[in-house]
């Protein structure tokens, strides 16, 4: 039976290297449902303006920054870079190696992050979008990362197959890249930072670069593994795949200029971004062709990345199409940009991962998720609270929008017909929380399990998976 | 295990192995003819949807890229061009800019100076005199005693204005020829316009020097 053994869909391999890949998913969830609370309260601010007001540290300035870096460098950088091992691991056909060296990173950059966010609740964040932790973090995180992405890169240089696939590429994209990015950064905007003008250009290329050089790839990465596994079947217009790659990589970064319509920089840079916004179309594209097989299947997984997969499309066409300075004259600067934001990050990259974690956890602990309830309530509260939050944000957006151009509506009144529309956000937020505590807990149950009972796992469970063919089409 | 297992939401089934499914895709990225051996053509429809893509952001980028001229900031407007002309500007304007700058200090606004002080400039002989004359003494500066209007002024000193060495004030051409032209021009003065042309010529004649005494001045005409 050895020719079964090597074919079973969990081995030694798998659980040997589990703990930094759970450690890091463990860490993302906390902060997932941490930065869930500091956007509960940022959304309650919106129409009650005093609610927690008088204590400084959740002021909103402040809390709607605490929020946006827990999410993003709290629960993106950790899921994702979980997941991006995982896979790397999986692919490699070995046992992760530089194990330590990923654990000792994840510690430290989760102990960068939490003394980061507590700068910004002392109030030393920066004045920049993303980019809030104070410096004196910024260079631990840097090193924090690239500890754990050792581990990634020898999966991957010791792959046991000489081709690659999509998984390798953009897993691999942005463990490189990342550090790239953060480096720049920092370096133009906070240790010599260039003057005038060009720091918010430079802070709008490091935006989008986060989400389309880091938290994209290692989204994708996680979806483009788990879609075939589950459907058994080759993805449809995969030699797109190597061009939607390399188009993400080239063309996404230059739409980070779209973050600047109507600010006082040259002509050039938002038309090129906005040229941009439409050639990185392909990227979405195709990337929806190849993974088109999710939207049919069932099963909790699936239906993740399926809504992740139409929120990421959807949210690059409404990039495309507000990127038209006619249409960015109404939205640019209100909460229409949240929306999008929020469906890019939230509806995309979330979902993605959430729908990868929800595969490779059995896979790391041996045995199905500790409880079926909370899967189902996770995923109903999940995707109630995108589509209230991302619909509602548009709406206010909308209206915040129409109204300040019209020189007769004073701010009063945009306010009061903005806030049935700000209370649904609140209810939206509320929703998430309530789903991410789930998964939360459902993890922390699931992995106390192997934990404290040891490794005994159900291995019987796991269908014998079979081998994939190309089919010709 | 008949049932559909994906209904368990706790756990999803694998359909295809990790090796059979690197296997397979790299067979479709692979550059080998089928067994027929034919090539497999990438989707068309795929490749124009592509272009398209490309030709609309190339036009787009020509039309509202302002020609990637950091001077534009209106995507609707082009960069200015051809010469930059610059605007003529009246000497008697620019003259009385530099004049309430600098002249003003000694000579004071009415040109008349302070008596047995600054020596007068309206209806001084000085500025009515020689072109070659007036231009030095303001180009390079004057030091000694100097006789105007028949009143011997011993203590003051005319400054070095004109861009030469060791000029306090470094004024170009055009500059000091602008307030040559206002100050024969004000004060009842009736001079004739002194041009830049002529303030370049003596600069160039006269090279660095040190500025003049009375005795130099009086020998030209």
């Amino acid at each position: 039976m050895s020719s079964t053994s090597t074919h079973a869909e969990v081995t030694a391999a798998d659980t040997a290297g589990r703990w930094p890949v759970l450690l890091l998913l463990a860490s993302g969830l906390g902060w997932l449902v941490i930065s869930g609370i500091f956007a509960l309260i940022a959304s309650i601010q919106l129409h009650s303006p005093t609610f927690m007001s008088a204590c400084e540290w959740f002021t909103h300035g402040r809390v709607g920054a605490l929020a946006e870096t827990s999410f993003v460098y709290g629960w993106a950088a950790n899921a994702g870079l979980g997941i991006a091992l995982w896979v790397l691991g999986r692919l490699g056909g070995a046992t992760l190696r530089a194990q330590n060296w990923a654990m000792t990173g994840t510690l430290f950059w989760n102990l960068g992050i939490t003394l980061g966010l507590g700068g910004i609740a002392t109030g030393e964040a920066t004045s920049f979008a993303f980019l809030e932790l104070p410096r004196y973090v910024q260079p631990l995180l840097v090193v924090a990362y690239i500890a754990i992405g050792i581990s990634g890169i020898l999966a991957w240089s010791g792959r046991r197959t000489e081709g690659t696939y999509a998984s390798h590429w953009y897993a691999v994209a942005a463990l490189f890249l990342f550090p790239w990015l953060l480096i720049a950064a920092q370096t133009m905007l906070l240790w010599s930072p260039v003057r005038g003008v060009l720091q918010p250009i430079i802070d709008g290329w490091y935006v989008q670069s986060v989400f389309s050089l880091w938290l994209a790839p290692l989204a994708l990465a996680g979806a483009y593994y788990v879609v075939p596994k589950i459907t058994g079947q080759a993805l449809p217009s995969y030699e797109f795949a190597p061009l939607a790659f390399w188009t993400l990589l080239f063309v996404g970064t230059m739409t980070g200029g779209r973050h600047l319509i109507g600010g006082p920089v040259p002509a050039w840079i938002p038309t090129l971004a906005n040229a941009a916004c439409w050639m990185v179309l392909f990227h979405f594209i195709v990337v929806a062709l190849n993974l088109r097989g999710a939207l049919t299947g069932g099963g909790t997984s699936l239906t993740f990345i399926s809504f992740g997969l139409l929120a990421y499309f959807a949210g690059a066409v409404l990039d495309a199409v507000t990127s038209f300075r006619g249409v960015a004259l109404v939205t640019q600067f209100t909460y229409f940009t949240t929306a999008q934001q929020q469906l890019a990050l939230y509806g995309g990259i979330s979902m993605l991962l959430l729908g990868s974690i929800y595969f490779a956890v059995p896979r790391l602990t041996g045995r199905p998720w500790n409880s079926g309830s909370f899967v189902r309530g996770h995923r109903v509260l999940a995707m109630v609270g995108i589509f209230l939050l991302v619909g509602s944000l548009a709406v206010a957006g909308w209206i915040q929008g129409t109204e300040l151009s019209n020189a007769k509506t004073t701010f009063g009144e945009i306010a009061g017909r903005t806030r049935p529309w700000l209370l649904a956000v609140t209810v939206a937020q509320g929703f998430l929380l309530v789903g991410n505590i789930l998964i939360l807990v459902n993890f922390l149950r699931s992995v106390s399990d192997v934990w404290c009972a040891g490794a005994v796992s159900q291995v019987g469970a796991f269908r014998q998976p079979t081998t994939m063919e190309v089919h010709a089409s | 295990m008949s049932t559909p297992l994906h209904q368990d939401p706790r756990l999803d089934q694998a359909a295809s192995t990790d090796e059979s499914l690197l296997a397979a895709h790299d067979k479709l990225l692979g550059k080998q003819p089928d067994e027929k051996g034919s090539y497999k053509l990438p989707p068309l429809h795929l490749l124009f949807f592509f272009s398209g893509l490309i030709f609309f952001a190339g036009t787009y980028l020509n039309r509202y890229s302002g020609m990637f001229d950091p001077r534009v900031y209106n995507e609707n407007t082009l960069p200015p061009r051809g010469e930059i002309v610059v605007a003529k500007l009246d000497p008697l304007v620019l003259g009385k800019k530099q004049y309430e700058a600098i002249c003003i200090t000694c000579h004071q606004a009415n040109g008349l100076g302070l008596p047995g002080a600054f020596p007068p400039l309206a209806g001084s002989e000085w500025v009515a005199g020689s072109d070659d004359r007036l231009i030095r003494l303001v180009v390079y500066g004057m030091t000694g005693p100097m006789t105007v209007k028949g009143v011997l002024y011993n203590g003051a000193q005319m400054p070095t204005i004109g861009k030469v060495a060791n000029s306090q004030y470094n004024l170009s051409d055009d500059k000091v020829a602008a307030v040559l032209t206002y100050i024969r021009h004000e004060w009842g003065n009736t001079g004739a316009p002194i041009t830049t042309d002529q303030v370049a010529a003596v600069r160039s004649k006269e090279g660095d020097r040190k500025p003049y005494i009375e005795a130099e001045l009086l020998k030209l005409n």
